[in-house]
C-alpha cells in the first residue's frame, strides 16, 4: 500500500505509534505541575524507546530498556521524590510572552534543522543487504560475544562502577539520617 | 525480516486485551451490572477497613530509597548475566572465570552494604 509515495508497512505505522507515545509522553512530563506524575509520564518514554528497540530487532536491548529503564529506573525517581518531596511545584505557565518567543526560536531551529538535513553533502553509505553474523532473533548471542570476547575488560570495569554507584548511595543515605 | 516481526502482533494483541479488559468491566459493563448506591463512606480512601488517618503523601523514610538502589544494582547485574546463561557453552571455561569475577566484586559492595547495616531494619 502507497501513500504519498511512501511504502505503509506494519513496521511504519508501528514505529509511528511508537514515536507518538514517546513525544506525548515527553511533551506531557514537561507540561505536568505535579512532579509524581511527570516521574510517570517519564516511564511513557522508556517503554516507548523499547518498543522502538524491539522494532529494530534488538530484543536485548529492548528487554533492558523494560528492565532498568522503565521499571527499576522510574522506581527509583519515585522513591527519590517521596523522599524529598514537600509540596507540589505551582503553575509553571510564564505567560503569553514567554511561549510565544520559545515558539517561534523552536520553529526556528526546526527550519534551520531541515534546511541542513536536506542541502547536506554526506555520503551516508546505503544500509547493506548482507546477512550480518548473527541472524535476526539472535542477539542475545551476538551481545554476548561481544560483552564476554571483545569487550572483557570494560565488561569487568562496569562492575567496579556498580559498587562506586552502591557506596556512594550508602554514604549519603547514612550522612541524610 | 518481516515474518519474524509479525511475531510480535500477538504481543500487541496482549497489550490491547489487557487495556480493554478492565476498561470494558468498569466503564462499559459495570455500569449495567452493579446498583448504583453513592454514600459518603463508599468514597473514603479504604485503609484495609480502618479509618484512613493523615495524608497519603508523606516523607518516606531513607531506608527505602537504599533498598530501590540495592535493588537497581543488582537488576543491572541481572542483565549483564543473561546473555552469559545464553551462550553459556559457546563461552566456555573463559566466559565462567569472568562473570565470576564480576560476581566477586559485586559480592564485595553486598558484604560492604551489610556491614554497614543497610539490610537491617530497626
Amino acid at each position: 500500500m502507497n501513500f504519498l509515495g511512501y511504502l505503509i508497512t506494519g513496521q511504519f505505522v508501528a514505529f509511528f505509534i511508537l514515536a507518538l507515545i514517546v513525544i506525548a509522553s515527553a511533551i506531557l512530563m514537561l507540561n505536568f505541575n505535579k512532579v509524581m506524575y511527570m516521574a510517570l509520564a517519564i516511564g511513557g518514554v522508556f517503554v516507548g524507546v523499547a518498543g522502538i528497540f524491539f522494532l529494530l530487532n534488538a530484543e536485548f536491548i529492548g528487554i533492558a530498556q523494560v528492565l532498568i529503564y522503565a521499571g527499576a529506573i522510574t522506581i527509583l525517581m519515585l522513591f527519590a521524590i517521596m523522599l524529598t518531596h514537600e509540596k507540589d511545584g505551582e503553575s509553571n505557565s510564564k505567560g503569553w510572552i514567554h511561549e510565544t518567543a520559545s515558539f517561534v526560536f523552536v520553529a526556528i531551529l526546526l527550519a534551520g534543522l531541515m534546511y541542513g538535513i536536506r542541502t547536506s553533502t554526506i555520503n551516508w553509505s546505503p544500509a547493506s543487504d548482507e546477512p550480518s553474523a548473527w541472524p535476526v532473533g539472535q542477539n542475545v548471542e551476538a551481545v554476548a560475544a561481544s560483552l564476554f570476547q571483545t569487550y572483557t575488560i570494560p565488561f569487568e570495569v562496569v562492575s567496579v562502577l556498580l559498587i562506586v554507584a552502591l557506596v556512594g548511595a550508602v554514604v549519603l543515605a547514612r550522612k541524610e539520617e | 525480516m518481516v515474518p519474524y516481526l509479525n511475531g510480535y502482533l500477538y504481543v500487541v494483541l496482549f497489550l490491547l486485551l489487557g487495556i480493554a479488559l478492565p476498561v470494558g468491566a468498569l466503564y462499559l459493563l459495570g455500569p449495567l451490572l452493579r446498583p448504583n448506591k453513592p454514600s459518603a463512606a463508599k468514597l473514603s480512601t479504604y485503609e484495609s477497613g480502618i479509618e484512613p488517618v493523615g495524608e497519603a503523601q508523606t516523607r518516606y523514610n531513607v531506608r527505602y530509597y537504599l533498598f530501590a538502589l540495592l535493588f537497581v544494582v543488582f537488576d543491572v547485574e541481572t542483565l549483564f548475566l543473561v546473555p552469559w546463561a545464553v551462550s553459556f557453552k559457546a563461552l566456555g571455561g573463559f566466559g565462567l572465570i569472568e562473570v565470576f569475577i564480576f560476581i566477586f566484586f559485586l559480592f564485595i559492595g553486598l558484604i560492604y552494604a551489610w556491614n554497614k547495616k543497610v539490610l537491617e531494619w530497626k
